[in-house]
Order: structure tokens, then C-alpha cells, then sequence
């Protein structure tokens, strides 16, 4: 019985990894959605081929760096409950991401040249993997809901 | 076995979504002329779901009882009671804002999209998950709203 209690306590965080997971691919795929609308929509222009190459760069090789020498930030996720301070924190942590994030999604679709684009979006795309892989943690999930949210909002009220 | 009936839900509420999607495809086929408008109303689609994966991370235990008979019994008035109280401020503020703005519903499809597939998916998902009869009564109260205000009371 006794062990019967702590596995499904272990499948709590494990359940939350799960979910965390998700919500990355989520972002993960909206980006690109994203990407591909603005550079259909927008008739984005190649201003300089060899630009588009290095532009990954730019995020990827200071996220390697970062990842490699840093620690895990937070603990991990916990077993039981939030209490509703915590919730209520995090909420607005998720709310304030949105509606920052709906205002850089208006500064994307500003871009006229594909490889800022391609640039912009791989930082952001760098930041959610550091999210996902060093703030393992109800804080990294209310961020990475906010972006979600901020860019299907600007999809659907702005674009 | 949780992790099971979660998935389920997940897939259930992704199907409902895609479910509605092609339904509004075919029914405002029409209306969708450009490329903007498809990315819109998909985007009005995939709307509840970050939302959802945020409560069930938050929520991550049954967090109310059980269905059972005395927790019906229980919640059957205050269930009843919201219901109602939700689809008559429901009404009552699609009618303001109409009248605010002078416009209707229906020319701004997308709004009717947004409430419809994130009460949905939120109303599956609770129906499989936390069985919470008073959230339960507030989805209810949203959708029947939304139903008689753009059968009954548009013009």
C-alpha cells in the first residue's frame, strides 16, 4: 500500500513534465506557424542569402553556452497541490507574458526581411528551450502558456 | 490509469476542436476568402488549448469528490442556479455589447468561435476529468447563451 501511495505521488511530477513537454511542442509549432504565415502573408524578401545561414547562430550558440555551464535553476516539479496564492501569482505571471508577448508578436510582423525574422524567432524559440530544460517549474510553465496565448491572441485580433 | 484518462481527454477535447473546425470551414465557406482568415479561425481553434494544459498542470489531482450520488444530490441546486444566473448575464451582456457598438454577432464570426471552442474543450475536459457539477452549470450556462442569442435574438 505503502508504495502503491508513493508511485502515484511520483506520477504527479511526472505528469507535470508531461504537460510541460506539450506546452513547449505547442510553442514550438505555433512559432513556426507563425514564421510561415508572416513569410506568406508579408512577402517577405531575401535581402542577403549568406544573412539567413548565420542568423540561427546567433541564439543557438549562447543557449548551448548557457545550458552547459549553468545549473538547474528550480527544484523541479512538486507533488501536491498550489495553494491559491500561488496560483493566483502565477496567473498574472501568465497574463503579464501574454500580453507582452501579443505586443512582440506586432514587432514580428513589422520585420520585412526573413532573416531578421528567421533571427527573432529562433531567440524566441532559444529562450523556451532554456525554459524548458533549466526552469523546470510552475514559473517556466505560466511563461511559456503566456507566449502561447500572446501569439494566438495577436493571430486572431490583430494579424 | 490517470495518466490514461488524461491523455483521453486531451485527445477527446483535440478531436472536438479539429471536429469543429471542419464544420466551420464548411459552413463559412463563403466567408473565407483569403489566407488570413484561415489562420485566423485556426488560431481561434488551437485558443483553449495552452490555456488547458495550464489548469491541468495547476490541477494536477482530483481536486473535488467523486460522482458520486451524494455529491449530485448536493450540488444539484447551486448547479441549477448558476445555469440559469449564467445564461441570463450571458444574454444580457452579448445584447449590451451589441447595442454598445452597433454591430452584430454575426459579423464578428470569430468572437462566436472563440467562446464556442474554448467552452467546449473546457466543458469536455471537466466532464472527464473533475466532474465539478458547478462548473458544469457555467459552461452549460455559456454555450446555451451563445445558442439562443445567434438563433433567437439576432437579427
Amino acid at each position: 500500500m505503502q508504495q502503491v501511495l508513493q508511485n502515484t505521488e511520483k506520477n504527479n511530477a511526472s505528469k507535470r513534465e508531461l504537460l510541460f513537454t506539450f506546452q513547449a511542442i505547442i510553442v514550438t509549432g505555433l512559432l513556426l506557424f507563425t514564421t510561415i504565415a508572416f513569410f506568406f502573408y508579408n512577402d517577405l524578401s531575401i535581402i542577403k542569402g549568406i544573412k539567413v545561414v548565420f542568423a540561427p547562430f546567433l541564439s543557438v550558440v549562447p543557449l548551448l553556452f548557457i545550458l552547459s555551464i549553468l545549473r538547474d535553476l528550480q527544484k523541479g516539479f512538486t507533488e501536491g497541490n498550489y495553494s491559491k496564492n500561488e496560483i493566483v501569482r502565477f496567473c498574472i505571471i501568465a497574463l503579464a507574458v501574454t500580453v507582452g508577448f501579443t505586443g512582440i508578436t506586432y514587432l514580428m510582423s513589422k520585420i520585412g526581411a526573413l532573416e531578421i525574422l528567421l533571427a527573432a524567432i529562433m531567440a524566441i524559440l532559444s529562450t523556451v528551450f532554456f525554459l524548458r530544460s533549466k526552469v523546470k517549474d510552475i514559473l517556466g510553465m505560466s511563461i511559456i502558456t503566456g507566449i502561447a496565448e500572446g501569439i494566438i491572441i495577436y493571430m486572431i485580433f490583430l494579424f | 490509469m490517470i495518466l490514461r484518462k488524461l491523455n483521453i481527454a486531451f485527445l477527446v477535447t483535440t478531436g472536438v476542436s479539429v471536429v469543429v473546425f471542419v464544420y466551420l470551414v464548411f459552413l463559412g465557406y463563403d466567408e473565407i476568402k483569403t489566407l488570413k482568415d484561415v489562420i485566423k479561425i485556426i488560431a481561434s481553434i488551437v485558443f483553449p488549448i495552452p490555456m488547458l494544459f495550464f489548469v491541468r498542470f495547476i490541477l494536477i489531482q482530483h481536486f473535488l469528490p467523486q460522482n458520486t450520488d451524494d455529491y449530485k444530490l448536493k450540488n444539484q441546486k447551486p448547479a441549477t442556479i448558476l445555469l440559469l444566473l449564467t445564461i441570463i448575464t450571458g444574454i444580457g451582456i452579448m445584447q449590451l455589447i451589441e447595442f454598445l457598438t452597433h454591430q452584430n454577432l454575426e459579423n464578428n464570426l470569430i468572437f462566436a468561435h472563440l467562446i464556442n471552442s474554448t467552452a467546449v474543450s473546457t466543458y469536455v475536459l471537466n466532464f472527464i476529468l473533475y466532474n465539478n457539477l458547478k462548473a458544469n452549470g457555467i459552461l452549460s450556462g455559456v454555450l446555451l447563451s451563445l445558442a439562443i442569442h445567434v438563433f433567437f435574438l439576432s437579427s
